[in-house]
């Protein structure tokens, strides 16, 4: 008998789509940021608690009594310049003085950071009075910058009026609307609707932060206002830099007063950077 | 050279400069993304999509040499920096950048496309 001729073997047929890896390789892609947003969910830090006022007054009276060879020997230190000269009708306040004008909001983390500057610069030509504290929102970058909020704070100068609109809270729940003349400044001078915003009388304009607010990271208030008392930290160099920016700019409307804030090496240098 | 052209301007934006601020759009944020520490390649002043705009040069030529496996191999090389830059975007940043997703998303149908032809 002759041997049986062995049956050709089948070439083996794949029976898996050519679309099954790759949808497959998506789906365990996705499954994997999925992964991130709830790491994130679970590990964002609850806000800390706001300070009580006298606690929080304690804060701002530290910041603000800083010595003025501290604020000179920083200079512009790390923050950034973003001042930039307009030019537009003079913009004066309800008491006819010279306007400083912010817009911002209470869970942007850039104006918690420059809230900060903001009020030491200020309260060299006048005085703040209840401002309380807050952090900016807990779910958006640089989650629960410490700072504070000018909503329902008071400012009086003789130098100046300062004006401020924080749009929504750290929830991002309304707060306070700006006025028709409040949005053409900013549609004017700001036409990417940054925040924050700030106008100095119409001869100077920012928007943004002139320092990032990790620098504030995890800490305190009462942490920060330790340790601007220190020159070579971080945050020393960040806020009292930004703070001097500040403060030249609202000497360039003042008129160089008062003579004890303005007449410094250091302020009459960076005024001049001004342009 | 969609990736090529998005990773370009991405560092034309990144040299060009911008104030780290709020936009009214909340998340989703480039310049949150890009004025970040994280827009630079760790332990230089490159900007991070220099890095994107060289592999997507080099994922062209090995597709127009026709390699199939390091084709992939560098598929997967990319596909492991997007991962981690979506983490840095969603876990450290809480903001999404529109521009650099879409270059993200040009690695990924790359690197399917590359798994696809195994």
């Amino acid at each position: 008998m002759a041997a049986k001729r062995p049956r050709p073997m089948r070439k083996p047929v794949s029976t898996t789509p050519a679309w099954a890896q790759p949808a497959a390789l998506a789906a365990g892609l996705a499954v994997v940021v999925a992964g991130f947003l709830i790491y994130r969910y679970y590990t964002t830090p609850p806000p800390p608690n706001p300070l009580k006022a006298t606690a929080a007054q304690a804060v701002v009276d530290s910041i603000t009594g800083l010595p003025t060879s501290e604020l000179d020997g920083i200079g512009q230190g790390s923050a950034k310049q973003l001042i930039v000269p307009v030019s537009g009708q003079a913009l004066n306040g309800p008491t006819g003085k010279p306007e400083v004008f912010y817009m911002g909001a209470e869970y942007c983390p850039y104006c918690a950071a420059e809230r900060w500057a903001m009020i030491i610069a200020l309260s060299r030509f006048g005085t703040f009075s209840g401002l309380q504290t807050t952090s900016s929102s807990s779910t958006d970058v640089y989650p629960n910058t410490p700072t504070f909020t000018f909503h329902g704070a008071s400012y009086t100068s003789q130098y100046i009026d300062f004006r401020s609109v924080e749009t929504t809270d750290r929830n991002q729940n309304a707060l306070e609307s700006p006025t028709a003349a409040d949005q053409a400044l900013v549609n004017a001078y700001d036409r990417g609707g940054s925040i924050p915003f700030v106008d100095f009388g119409n001869h100077y304009v920012f928007a943004g932060s002139t320092y990032l607010p990790d620098v504030l990271a995890g800490m305190s208030w009462q942490q920060v206002a330790a340790a601007v008392q220190q020159p070579s930290s971080p945050q020393a160099k960040a806020i009292l830099g930004s703070a001097n920016l500040v403060t030249a700019a609202v000497c360039k409307l003042t008129g160089d007063q008062p003579t004890s804030v303005c007449s410094s090496a250091t302020i009459q240098a960076l005024e001049k950077k001004l342009g | 050279m969609a990736g090529v052209a998005v990773s370009v301007y991405l560092t034309a934006v990144h040299v060009a400069g911008f104030a780290p601020a709020c936009p009214v759009a909340g998340t989703i944020n480039c310049e949150v993304v890009l004025s970040s520490g994280y827009a630079l390649i760790a332990g230089t002043s490159v900007p991070t999509s220099v890095a994107g705009i060289a592999w997507f040069a080099v994922s062209a030529v090995l597709w127009s040499l026709r390699l199939p496996r390091p084709q992939l191999a560098w598929s997967v090389v990319g596909m492991i920096t997007v991962l981690y830059l979506v983490f840095i975007e969603i876990v450290q940043l809480g903001a999404v950048c529109l521009w650099c997703t879409a270059a993200h998303v040009l690695v990924l149908t790359i690197f399917l496309i590359a798994a696809g032809r195994r």
